[in-house]
């Protein structure tokens, strides 16, 4: 992979470069206090676009895979039906995502355009995507509390999936990588310039620094808890805790960049014209496997508890997607009321197992 | 990113409602083909054990069990009232259209089944899915031993397919036997669950070399189980097709995941042996 160097200064210009090429850009904005968001780019906005800020709780993956989507049209007439397919493939860029986001966005691609059939709707969106991930180097603006993307191996420098990488290396300078051709082809541009030695070497103490810089956490336990949902170990009674303290309120799933899951609706838009739309759906929701006739296999709140953390964690599934559907973002842990994010269920289970594996002492 | 051109699988494709019978109180059959004769000819190679999602636009979408056999000429789904997608169907006449997409599904490894004896087990609906088997497995007669055929319904009134069952009754190269649960209308068959014809005299269960089929209502599902345990059936060799809410019917929406199986894809046929492996309740 190739790499060049600019200044802070031209950082922004990359965003003028992909605007001028045809692509809608969103971008990192500030509003008040911890809330931030992605936007899209226009001239009045993009003096404000912002590099080091807390990730967004609302994740970037809805400019590939959107919160509500139109699949079709039908339109009825003289008994007659007419469906007609609502495709969208826009020329989009998303600018600043941030490497867990971008670990997400490869699961969607796994999971959407993998196996038996692929989701035309989702690779429409995404072959005109272009990435450029920002890697979190600020401790006090990037990384948040509950961020564990060491723990899930996915930041703070993705290794891939990117089409640009950009890196603040202090002093005024960005180092950007290329990821792909596309993102090597903005090399021509007059503002980068050949790094050195001196550039890597600085890279590289920035990332074993910011590694350091994560809070202890027991994410650390990520591993270990992925083996243990994975053989089944995890007693009924900690999924029974665990369920107690959710609310269903599906909040964790909405704020997820790994989650794909969705419902279709059928809405009349006109007298003889139906639109058929997909939804972000939750399984942490109690009607998500009701069926028609009301019997519900997954009825207790655990059973679906359970059914989310086993979706994640265990081996079948990441061996299944080739990755792990939770890039360590630490989003759930931010947003949910029971505060039982991903990190608070590592550490639950962290707890039972020690419970349930303790033994006497040696003699001494 | 360079990707090849795909299909969309979430597009249906329009259908004809030809005409529609009555089978018991709440459950029609409705005979449909596509509008396009192309897309009738590609769906035809569908197996027994497979579904389709059927649409009602404005209302939305449903899985179907497919009854019919692929050796049938007649493309049909036999449904029960239940939701609003069902009630929208029931309300169809001949000559209205509604749209299908599939076959979906893994569906029943019939050609694995060469060379032994089957025996199906059916409480009330869940004859729709085994029907297609049976028809298929008569179609192809001389490539199994033993076929034989439990079913069990609420009351004579309820059991289904009738012409088939009269049909099945006559027939030498099969072993039908029914029961229900309340008898009725001058009923001189058998009453009691599906499990009491296993032990009825006369009646002798194919056990080695055997696949019995399983599909009804949970409850019966259990007993039926302990009951073909009871006569040596090993886990491996009862089958079953399993049934959720779906969305996609293409392992995307995630809505009929069952411990590590998508059912759409990785079902709806399972064997009692996978389906105790999935790692949650059925």
């Amino acid at each position: 992979m190739k790499a060049r160097i600019l200044d802070s200064a031209d950082v922004l210009k990359i965003v003028d470069l992909l605007r001028q090429q045809g692509h809608e850009v969103f971008a990192p904005f500030g509003g008040r206090g911890r809330d931030t968001c992605y936007d899209s780019v226009t001239d009045q906005n993009r003096g404000e676009i912002q590099i080091h800020l807390p990730n967004p709780y609302y994740p970037p993956k809805r400019f590939i895979f959107p919160h509500i989507e139109r699949l079709m049209k039908v339109q009825r007439s003289d008994g007659d039906l007419q469906i007609e397919p609502t495709y969208r493939e826009p020329k989009r860029a998303i600018f600043g995502i941030r490497s867990c986001d971008v670990a997400g966005i490869w699961h969607l691609d796994r999971f959407f355009l993998g196996r038996e059939h692929r989701d035309i709707y989702y690779e429409k969106r995404r072959k005109n995507m272009f990435l450029v991930n920002v890697v979190c180097t600020d401790p006090a603006r990037d990384i948040g509390e509950e961020c564990f993307c060491v723990c899930a191996d996915t930041g703070p420098a993705a290794r891939e999936h990117f089409d640009l990488q950009l890196m603040d290396l202090g002093g005024g300078e960005f180092m950007a990588v290329a990821g792909t051709e596309a993102g090597e082809a903005l090399f021509s541009a007059p503002f980068f310039r050949k790094g050195t030695e001196e550039h890597v070497a600085k890279r590289r103490a920035i990332l074993g620094e910011v590694r350091k810089s994560f809070k202890p956490s027991t994410t650390s336990w990520f591993s270990a808890a992925i083996r243990h949902v994975s053989a089944g170990r995890i007693q009924e009674k900690t999924w029974e805790e665990i369920g107690k303290r959710c609310l269903e309120c599906g909040g964790c799933t909405y704020v997820c960049p790994a989650c794909t899951c969705f419902t279709v609706s059928d809405r009349q838009v006109g007298p003889d014209e139906v639109e058929r739309v997909r939804i972000w759906d939750a399984c942490a929701l109690g009607g998500f496997t009701r069926m028609a006739g009301g019997h519900n296999p997954r009825r207790a709140v655990h059973d679906r508890r359970n059914r989310r953390f086993f979706r994640k964690l265990s081996h079948y599934f990441i061996q299944r997607e080739l990755s792990m559907a939770c890039v360590g973002c630490g989003r759930c842990a931010a947003v949910c009321h029971g505060d039982i994010g991903m990190p608070s269920v590592v550490e639950m289970i962290r707890r039972e197992t020690a419970e349930v594996d303790k033994h006497e002492p040696v003699a001494r | 990113m360079n990707l090849s051109p795909v299909d969309n699988c979430y597009l249906p494709k329009i259908a004809i409602l030809d005409r529609v019978v009555d089978e018991i109180a709440e459950v029609k059959t409705f005979y449909w083909r596509f509008t396009d004769p192309a897309e009738q000819a590609a769906f035809k190679k569908f197996r027994p054990g497979q579904f389709a999602q059927v649409s009602l636009f404005g209302i939305g979408e449903f899985p179907a069990s497919l009854p019919p056999s692929p050796t049938e000429a007649d493309t049909f789904f036999t449904v029960k009232q239940v939701g609003s997608c069902s009630a929208a169907l029931h309300a169809l006449k001949p000559g209205d259209k509604f749209a299908v997409r599939g076959p979906y599904g893994n569906g029943f490894p019939m050609e694995e089944y060469y060379g032994k004896n089957l025996v199906f087990v059916a409480g009330g609906i869940g004859l729709i899915p085994l029907r297609s088997c049976i028809i298929y497995a008569l179609a192809h007669r001389e490539k199994y031993k033993r076929i034989q055929i439990f079913l069990g319904a609420k009351t004579p009134r309820d059991l289904m397919y009738r012409d088939n069952l009269r049909e099945w009754e006559k027939s030498a190269g099969v072993e039908c036997h029914l029961t229900v649960d309340r008898a009725a209308d001058g009923w001189t068959g058998n009453v009691g669950v599906v499990g009491s014809l296993f032990k009825k005299p006369g009646v002798q269960v194919a056990v080695e070399d055997t696949v019995a089929f399983v599909c009804g209502p949970p409850i019966m599902f259990r007993f039926v189980i302990k009951d073909l345990k009871a006569l040596g059936f090993q886990d491996k060799n009862i089958v079953s097709t399993l049934e959720r809410y779906m969305k996609c019917g293409v392992g995307k929406c995630g809505h009929c995941c069952i411990g590590v199986a998508y059912v759409c894809v990785d079902g709806p046929v399972f064997t009692y042996d996978q389906i105790q492996k999935l790692g949650e309740d059925i």
